[in-house]
């Protein structure tokens, strides 16, 4: 309903193909979206990846899946290297995930290799012109939505009506790991949107550039890739990706003393840099 | 607090039992670090005090400047003491600041000095003691996360990025990425690299599969020794700040081009390397890393942990990059 009918063609971006039994966690590859390529990349909730079926399911990002994601992204990168700023192909990031996966072998491994590659990926598409839209349409988790989303250059979020949920980690673990009572946890986070869990609060930080209807799930997301790709060709970056979403946070109010610390810091360091930048 | 210590002293000091500003101070070239946005500033935590919890005046990371020779290195230095160092909306937007700050010195010195910049070219040093996102403030913590990796990867190339792991914290939870982005990872065997800490791991899987209270489990899976047999980290040093600075200087010594050789991850061909480590898991159906330490070629693995840090350093094996 996103993509033009028919028009996903799974594992295929570019020249390249990914193997079909990697990371079947998540599903990558092109479609069209007004008969213009578009790499996708979203969760597979109903997949188990039979490596490591005790840590990947229900939409987790494992280490395969994280790889996975990260070389859809190269790919992508490499297939338009030689398009003009205007015209390399946007990057849909469709978001559903509980998270990076909790096991051995990924503390072994370091999962953080892989959620970092994928973190740096994205990173490179978006500052290489790549217009990275973040759509979340059912959960949107701490280190999987780190990876898988926050490095787009717009996040947009269902409302919460169709069970959207974006959070570090939920009410009661956050009660039992810093020993707070879980009723005052909930009063306060009726008002206070720095740890409530919900669309509606990241909203107000800044944390997603607009919630929307499933109805206008296609236009919206046609209209953000056209808004981000106008304001990279017209050099404003700076409105774009984390640190857009950081200026958002204290236009809302919900992230006001991160613009103070920033500017003082950097006041504080003109005062003294000649000490450090001119021998 | 100067009275306290001197550098010199703290160059013998224990890198594990130090605080923040220890090793922020201790790292660069004596009496060269001036922290920006300290204590005297009182920038603490909004968001703290609703929770019941105290606050502390630099919000638990130690930021500045300091010099190493001619270079200016700008220092973040998290306090694992302070809520497991995690990272809230003041401490995130002093880690981007910092970072923001370094970028802005690389263009300025890259304009006034065209041809000899190499001699003046900033660097980043991060000393990690953290948990990951401050549950108190968690979406703030989140949010600072993904920028701090923005910004981090707008440095990537073009100035050097310099993580260091050898608190009581370790480097867990999103802050993990973030040390795995960077162009070199030093650590001491007491220093610990993961995403998800011991009890939570033991909650998910059951003790049988892993018990949070073996100690010798929970080093030889997230550990310095491990992750340097494994090429997760590129440097091994002693559990002193001297030593974390000279590695340091070490590696500053060499041309920036030179880094390139020690980064984990952030090209496609990296990608390919941690996908074939991945694969060789799978194919050793691997359940301890032991498992992989033998496969690099190391006889006899049990012993490895037990080895002084010169005699592991002689004699462990490594993983082979291509």
């Amino acid at each position: 309903m996103i993509v033009d009918s028919d028009s996903f063609l799974e594992n295929v971006i570019g020249d390249y193909q990914m193997d079909s039994g990697l990371g079947p966690g998540a599903i990558v590859g092109t479609a069209r979206i007004n008969n213009q390529p578009v790499t996708l990349i979203t969760n597979d909730a109903r997949a188990i990846n039979p490596r490591f079926r005790r840590v990947v399911y229900a939409g987790v990002i494992g280490l395969e899946e994280a790889y996975k994601m990260a070389t859809a992204i190269f790919w992508t990168i490499a297939s338009d290297h030689k398009k003009s700023l205007g015209e390399k192909r946007p990057i849909v990031l469709i978001v559903d995930t509980p998270g990076n996966g909790a096991g051995k072998l990924e503390e072994v491994l370091g999962i953080y290799n892989a959620t970092g590659a994928y973190q740096l990926a994205l990173a490179e598409a978006r500052k290489m012109g790549h217009p990275v839209v973040a759509t979340i349409i059912g959960r949107a988790i701490s280190g999987g939505f780190l990876c898988h989303g926050m490095q787009a250059d717009h996040i947009l979020s269902l409302s919460k009506e169709f069970g959207t949920m974006i959070h570090v980690m939920p009410l009661t673990s956050i009660a039992k790991i810093i020993k707070t009572d879980i009723k005052r946890l909930e009063e306060l986070a009726k008002t206070n949107p720095v740890f409530a869990a919900g669309v509606d609060f990241f909203y107000r930080l800044g944390g997603v550039e607009e919630i929307i209807r499933i109805e206008d799930l296609r236009q919206a997301i046609i209209r953000h890739i056209d808004a981000v790709r106008e304001a990279k060709v017209a050099g404003q970056s700076e409105k774009l990706g984390p640190w857009g979403r950081g200026l958002l946070g204290a236009e809302r109010d919900g992230r006001k003393t991160r613009l103070l610390v920033i500017n003082r810091i950097c006041e504080e360091f003109e005062a003294i840099a000649p000490k450090y930048l001119s021998i | 607090m100067k009275d306290m210590w001197t550098w010199d002293e703290l160059q013998k000091s224990s890198f594990f039992e130090a605080t923040a500003r220890e090793r922020a101070n201790g790292l660069v070239d004596k009496g060269s670090f001036t922290e920006l946005l300290g204590p005297r500033d009182r920038f603490s935590s909004p968001h703290l005090p609703m929770l019941g919890e105290a606050i502390a005046f630099d919000d638990g990371v130690v930021t500045g400047v300091g010099l190493l020779g001619k270079r200016p290195v700008f220092m973040i230095s998290q306090e694992g003491r302070f809520i497991g160092g995690a990272v809230g909306e003041v401490g995130g937007a002093k880690m981007v600041a910092t970072l923001k700050l370094a970028l802005q010195a690389y263009e300025q010195v890259r304009k006034q000095y065209p041809d000899s910049y190499q001699e003046k070219l900033p660097a980043v040093v991060i000393s990690f003691d953290t948990g990951g996102v401050r549950l108190h403030e968690a979406n703030a913590g989140l949010l600072a996360h993904a920028e701090v990796m923005d910004q981090l990867h707008d440095a990537l190339g073009k100035i050097p990025v310099i993580a260091l792991i050898g608190g009581k914290v370790g480097c867990f939870g999103g802050m993990g990425f973030i040390a795995a982005a960077a162009d070199v990872i030093i650590m001491s065997e007491q220093g610990r690299l993961g995403l998800t800490g011991p009890a939570v791991i033991e909650e998910e899987m059951g003790k049988n599969e892993f018990d949070a209270d073996d100690k010798g489990l929970v080093y030889r899976t997230t550990g310095g020794k491990h992750k340097y047999i494994l090429q997760d980290c590129n440097f091994l040093v002693a559990d002193c700040i001297g030593a974390f600075r000279s590695q340091m200087v070490g590696v500053l010594k060499m041309p920036f081009v030179a880094l390139e050789q020690f980064r984990r991850i952030g090209t496609l061909d990296l990608v390919k390397e941690q996908l074939a480590l991945v694969k060789l898991a799978t194919e050793l159906r691997a359940r301890d890393s032991m498992e992989f330490w033998k496969h690099f070629g190391n006889e006899d693995p049990g012993a490895l942990p037990d080895l002084k840090l010169e005699e592991f350093l002689k004699t462990a094996k490594r993983r082979v990059r291509k």
